[in-house]
């Protein structure tokens, strides 16, 4: 057999996946009316849109209460968390602005 | 974001629709598929943008789920060992694959394997050669060889963990064997007697980052020399075998291990250019100044990786190599008139040519590269230890309040001026507008790396991290 015809077996470079448990979303909620939702607004990050968003969803659902909060900031494991614990007993749906 | 799901509240996300792919990837990796998400714009107004989706984020709270949303199905996932079987030829052709990925403004693909740059095909004989550059076996997992705790936001980036714990490779989370760490070798075009210095590089996360700008690493200890790394002219540039072929490899552990893909695991980043793997001139350090390992408690006779911030590339300072030589000779030429010694023989500071700008647009630590015969000016100008010099520059780092406040960066680490100063324990808002803050948090992360040959110019790149250096011994 030429060698340009000699079959070899390539290692696989690719890093190895553990299998994830996948699961579904959280139930939602039956209607907006007396719901307590929190806007959690990450870390630092845009303000041009997060401002005027957190201006507007009390003016045009004032039925929900609102909670505002602000993460802790960047690049903290605390900056990362959404809801904190006392939030998270409290509230019914959370809005999160990633975005930065 | 998955944990919020999972404890029963609904949620929904404001991301930007180039990121679309990205979030999927992410939250099927936290174990909650596709969750929900509206797409603000990256250049509309808020006033203006806002509108046009408020009304969907509200919905995606109360919108009843679809099946698949509620029964999402199996992540079902395969790690074979061989990734192809046949001649040399077929495997150049199956490793230069690509694959479509989205992007904004146009549809050029992305290679499935490798960097770009073409790969020596990983056989088992190569491979099998590249391993005996190591006692450790095959299918031993990358695991932590000592505690390298570097604190929350570095853990996200998968390059935190105690000794014995493995190492996951971001952006994936993934793991790996010595063996995929020698078949990245073997494709990168390494030698194996390199092997302990690509296993201490997986073991710092194998380049792993967010992907702004790359992360490089420099060597410090007698294995540069053994692997005959180059140290001298064109130490960042490509000829030498072991500087190039290692920083390859960091690269492509970071695409192949972690499986970094623009735009699918990795959001809308500028990516960088290959960074060489690049060691420190023991040799020509001045007396007194501490080698990069015994700056990390390491031992003289121990060698070690030691992470370096690069960012987009290595930045310099505007002046001439005859320059410099002008201000040390004999304080002739611009620097000399800067720095108001006309006319008087060196030895001269010249980080004070720059010193007023360096944090005018960013904060935090520099690393330097300096050629030795600029090593030896530093410490003839009265810098007894590379320790001086990170306290001067930490010193020459502080502005006032009101300068700090025209800086972005800390809008965002300050969580909008929210936090605490660290020098005065006051809340930012607080401080006056003549309060001094340093640039620069610590002195420590300043960083001194004496290297290269010839050309005298002012040569710097981020500083010093968080990041640990990374013992290679225990890769041997």
């Amino acid at each position: 057999m030429a060698e340009k015809d000699k079959v070899y077996k390539f290692l696989n470079p690719i890093g190895i996946q553990e299998p994830v448990e996948q699961h579904g979303l959280a139930p939602r909620l039956d209607k907006l009316d007396g719901k307590n939702i929190t806007l959690s607004i990450g870390a630092g990050g845009e303000q041009g849109i997060l401002i005027p968003l957190r201006k507007m969803l009390p003016e045009r659902y004032p039925q929900v209460n609102w909670n505002i909060s602000f993460a802790a900031p960047h690049a903290t494991k605390a900056g990362s968390i959404a809801l904190t614990e006392e939030e998270q007993k409290t509230t019914d749906a959370l809005i999160r602005g990633v975005v930065w | 974001m998955s944990s919020i799901e999972r404890s029963g509240i609904p949620s929904v996300f404001i991301i930007f629709e180039d990121q679309d792919k990205v979030w999927e990837e992410a939250c099927r990796l936290n174990g909650v598929p596709n969750i929900r998400r509206v797409w603000g714009s990256r250049h509309i107004p808020g006033p203006e943008d806002v509108p046009t989706w408020i009304d969907d984020l509200m919905d995606a709270l109360v919108r009843p789920l679809t099946d698949v949303e509620k029964n999402p199905p199996e992540w079902k996932v395969e790690n074979p060992r061989y990734i192809f079987e046949g001649t040399l030829l077929e495997a150049i052709d199956f490793f230069n694959q690509e694959t479509p990925i989205p992007q904004l403004y146009n549809n050029a693909p992305v290679m499935k394997f490798t960097d770009g740059l073409p790969i020596v095909p990983p056989t088992e004989e190569l491979v099998e050669k590249m391993l005996k550059g190591t006692s450790h076996k095959p299918d031993e997992i990358i695991t932590y060889q000592a505690d390298r705790r570097l604190g929350d936001r570095v853990q996200q980036m998968g390059s935190s963990g105690i000794k014995g714990d493995p190492v996951h490779f971001m952006p994936m989370r993934r793991t790996a064997t010595v063996e995929k760490i020698a078949t990245i070798g073997v494709m990168a075009g390494c030698k194996p007697e390199y092997m302990p210095v690509l296993l201490a590089i997986a073991e710092a996360g194998g380049g792993c980052g967010d992907g702004r700008g790359g992360g490089a690493y420099c060597i410090s200890g007698p294995i540069a020399k053994e692997i005959g790394m180059n140290f001298d002219t064109n130490v960042l540039g490509g000829t030498n075998r072991a500087n190039r072929s290692i920083g390859r490899a960091a690269e492509l552990m970071w695409k192949c291990l972690g499986e970094n893909i623009p735009n699918v695991t990795n959001a809308g980043v500028w990516g960088n250019s290959l960074n060489n793997c690049f060691p420190e001139n023991d040799d020509a350090l001045p007396e007194g100044w501490a080698t990069l390992r015994e700056e990390f408690d390491f031992g003289k006779d121990e060698s070690c990786i030691v992470p370096i911030h690069m960012g987009f590339s290595v930045r310099n300072t505007e002046f001439m190599p005859g320059g410099y030589r002008e201000l040390q000779k004999s304080g002739h030429g611009g620097i000399a008139r800067r720095l108001g010694v006309k006319g008087i023989q060196g030895p001269h500071n010249f980080m004070e040519y720059f010193i007023d700008h360096l944090w005018a647009d960013g904060e935090g630590g520099k690393t330097f590269f300096l050629l030795p015969e600029m090593a030896r000016d530093m410490k003839a100008y009265g810098f007894n230890t590379k320790d001086d010099v990170y306290e001067w520059l930490y010193k020459k780092s502080f502005m006032t309040m009101k300068e700090y406040r025209t800086h972005q960066s800390p809008d965002v680490w300050t969580n909008g001026w929210r936090s605490i100063e660290p020098t005065s324990g006051k809340p930012w808002l607080e401080l006056p507008e003549d309060y001094m803050v340093p640039a620069v948090a610590d002195p420590f992360m300043n960083c001194i790396i004496v290297t290269g040959g010839g050309e005298e110019m002012a040569l710097w790149t981020g500083g010093r991290g968080r990041e640990s250096a990374v013992g290679i011994d225990a890769w041997r």
